[in-house]
């Protein structure tokens, strides 16, 4: 951008005539054109929300509601138990956050202050728990948990969580060594315990790591659909992907894809809130634990 | 390696992760026994003094199936001994998830084979429960619950009973009414007995309704006569492509014909109506209209459609009026419809079989078959007094019509091969793969067909 005006500091600005750089121009317009292309999709999702039963039918597609069924948006309460589902899924993604922050984050912090013999090789140990696909280990936690009596039950999509995930774990480590030792030192001075120093003095810190931490293990948990259908069997306790799922199960009817459309512009709704709010943070976030 | 056995902190971490382990799963286990013993003691004696048992139904998580929780309580006052509990999941995940329960010993007491998975897989995997001693300790009889014979005899391997037939579906002709009238075609009839009403013919009426354009909106097609699934189709034209063991070696043919001239001239009449006619739509052509809805004739670009009478049960959605018709004689005097028939089915690890058979019984009387065919939205009853109800549940479609076409479709009926052979649904996959470039016209039946009668003999052999 700045490059022209860095190759002819010293030319007169009357010879450039604040002439606009093709370039700049050309860049601009595809950008315009890829952002129209990346919201199309999204558009015709709430375009399709909005449509009556009939229209979604039709071919070929219109491309704004013909008549706005804004109705749509309270039938799908009645439908699928809409308001349950987006409960449950909030209940469940909100205890998985926490745990994964509080066990990863206190996982990590051991991994990043502490030098001891062996240090590497249960972080390699640790690493390599993320190259186990999850349907290898599905039938033994299920038989697990069925022993526990958590069938049917929040417990199997909560508690793990509250045992660290490797990823976030090795996210966290990696933001954690970066905080300087004198900082500590000082900590230590005043007389700070462990746990003392890792919640006063390391969580303050790492506020765009966590907040990071957090919107992974929320989105992960948000869209999970596989856990959920294993473990909950009753209609009652089901979340929102088991519900949408369920949308389209049937092999006799027509989807009613406007509905569907309805529960995802809904369920995006979390997100792209809470993306909003830790926006910052997350970009920032990204930004120091990639660099350093 | 030296160094860790040397370091003393990483054994004593290890130490504490195991003990906190030990101590975590001893405690669950200790729990969990406690509570079957104290939940199993009914079972123990439910033979007895009629205690309380639990049974769960585990079925597709959509409204056609889970109707049944509405039944519940009529049951339950009935059998103030038996509770039934409904499990579910989406269609796409339905296996899956049967088979976790099944290997974590929570094995669901009824369902049937409502996923990808069909009864034959089912019972080589020795999942079902034999019914027979239970059928004759109870005194059930089929024609107490008007179920026709025949049908019971899908679910008898050897002599012994494995399923209770429960819903049945045919395969049927669904006609575009609107477009009929707009090319001046008069209506296709729906008695089976009416000879004149060829494939030829059906050819002649589809080629009125056709009109291809540049403009994909105004192009529209006489007929999709994708029969049944991909595999059973030559059995239209009386071509037979596994052998007559089929039946009664557990869902092991001892041959299959795929690359007979017969098998393969049988395709090629169906492929004729996409490339020689141009009077059915080309694969891509089909999806890109349809859309994710699967099915162009939903979106009224269709005259003649043969599918599954499921789709009758949307009929009263669709955008334009719609008959039911014959599928027509395609010169072969036995099968002119696929019957698709779903059974009730009791698991081998079920704790409760005569409290789920007391259950199966419930949903096979005529009332409660009646009631299931409004609550489900129309699914069609195996029970035939109950079919009456059935027949009249579609709006603008004359009762008589369904009825007649129900009729003649069992009549020349042939069951579904999909829930009868064993690994079926690679059977299926490998098939809408390989006929893939067919239904394209990127190559020809000779090219792929001696293929697919390879590669069906090592799925069989698995």
């Amino acid at each position: 951008m700045s490059t022209v005006k860095a190759a002819s500091p010293l030319s007169p600005p009357s010879r450039l005539r604040r002439r606009v750089d093709p370039v700049k121009i050309a860049s601009f317009i595809t950008l315009v054109i890829t952002t129209f292309l990346m919201l199309l999709p999204l558009f015709f999702m709430v375009s399709t929300s909005l449509k009556s039963k009939r229209e979604m039918l039709k071919f070929p597609p219109t491309f704004l509601p013909e008549s706005w069924a804004w109705s749509n948006y309270t039938d799908i309460f009645e439908t699928l138990q809409f308001g349950t589902l987006y409960k449950n899924s909030l209940i469940i993604a909100g205890f998985s956050v926490f745990g994964t922050l509080l066990s990863s984050a206190l996982v990590a912090y051991g991994f990043a202050r502490y030098r001891g013999r062996g240090n590497n090789f249960w972080f390699i140990l640790l690493l390599s728990t993320m190259m186990l696909p999850y349907p290898a280990i599905m039938i033994p936690q299920f038989v697990l948990f069925s022993k526990m009596q958590w069938i049917d039950t929040f417990l199997p999509l909560i508690v793990p969580a509250f045992f660290g995930s490797a990823y976030n774990i090795f996210l966290l480590r990696q933001f954690f060594s970066t905080l300087p030792e004198e900082l500590f030192d000082a900590g230590r001075i005043d007389g700070c315990g462990e746990l003392r120093m890792w919640r006063t003095i390391a969580l303050p810190l790492s506020a765009p790591a966590l907040a990071t931490v957090a919107i992974f293990a929320f989105i992960y948990s948000w869209n999970d659909l596989l856990t959920p259908v294993l473990y909950l069997s009753s209609s009652d306790k089901f979340t929102l992907p088991v519900g949408m799922a369920s949308l389209t199960s049937s092999r006799f009817r027509i989807p009613p894809w406007h509905l569907l459309m309805v529960a995802s512009v809904l369920a995006m709704v979390p997100i792209v809130t809470l993306f909003a709010i830790a926006q910052k943070q997350f970009v920032e976030g990204i930004v120091l634990t990639g660099i350093k | 390696m030296n160094k860790i056995m040397k370091s003393k902190r990483p054994a004593v971490l290890l130490t504490t992760a195991l003990t906190a382990m030990v101590a975590i799963s001893g405690c669950g286990g200790g729990k969990s026994a406690g509570n079957v013993a104290a939940g199993d003691s009914g079972a123990g004696n439910s033979g007895g003094s009629g205690e309380q048992v639990t049974i769960s139904h585990y079925t597709i998580d959509s409204e056609d199936r889970t109707f049944i929780e509405k039944l519940i309580p009529e049951f339950e006052k009935e059998h103030p001994n038996i509770k039934v509990k409904v499990e579910k999941a989406p269609y796409e995940q339905f296996d899956s998830k049967l088979q976790t329960l099944i290997a974590g010993g929570n094995s669901p007491d009824v369902t049937s084979h409502y996923g990808y998975g069909g009864f034959a897989e089912y019972y080589n995997k020795d999942m079902l429960l034999d019914l027979t001693d239970l059928i004759k300790e109870d005194g059930f009889k089929a024609e107490d619950y008007n179920i026709p014979g025949n049908l019971m005899k899908i679910y008898t391997v050897n002599g012994r009973t494995y399923g209770i037939p429960v819903n049945m579906y045919v395969t049927l002709m669904l006609y575009n009414k609107d477009m009929f009238d707009a090319a001046g075609v008069s209506y296709p009839p729906s008695d089976y007995e009416d000879k004149s009403w060829t494939f030829e013919r059906m050819v002649e009426d589809a080629k009125k309704m056709t009109l291809v354009s540049d403009d994909i909106a105004k192009t529209q097609y006489g007929v999709d006569f994708t029969w049944a699934e991909r595999d059973m189709r030559p059995l239209y034209f009386g071509a037979e492509p596994y052998s007559e063991d089929t039946w009664t070696n557990g869902g092991v043919p001892s041959e299959t014909h795929f690359d007979s001239p017969e098998v393969i001239a049988a395709y090629q009449k169906l492929f004729d109506l996409v490339f020689k006619d141009k009077v059915s739509p080309t694969s891509e052509w089909s999806k890109s209209v349809a859309g994710q809805n699967g099915d162009p004739f939903v979106a009224g670009k269709i005259g003649m459609s043969i599918g599954g009478s499921w789709n009758l049960a949307g009929a009263n959605d669709f955008p334009f009026k719609i008959g039911v018709a014959a599928v027509p004689w395609g010169g072969n005097e036995q099968v002119r419809s696929t019957l698709f028939v779903d059974p009730l089915l009791i698991l081998k690890d079920s704790k409760h079989p005569k409290e789920a058979f007391e259950w199966i019984k419930y949903l096979m009387t005529t009332e409660v078959q009646e009631k299931s065919i409004e609550l489900s939205g129309g699914n069609p009853p195996v029970n035939t007094e109950a079919a009456e109800v059935y027949y009249k549940h579609f709006d603008g479609i004359d009762p008589q019509d369904v009825k007649k076409v129900y009729e003649g479709a069992v009549k020349y009926g042939y069951e579904s091969y999909n829930h009868l052979i064993t690994n079926y649904s690679q059977i299926n996959d490998m098939f809408i793969n390989e006929l893939q470039p067919v239904e394209t016209g990127h190559k020809t039946l000779e090219e792929v067909m001696p293929v697919i009668q390879k590669k069906v003999t090592e799925i069989i052999k698995r």
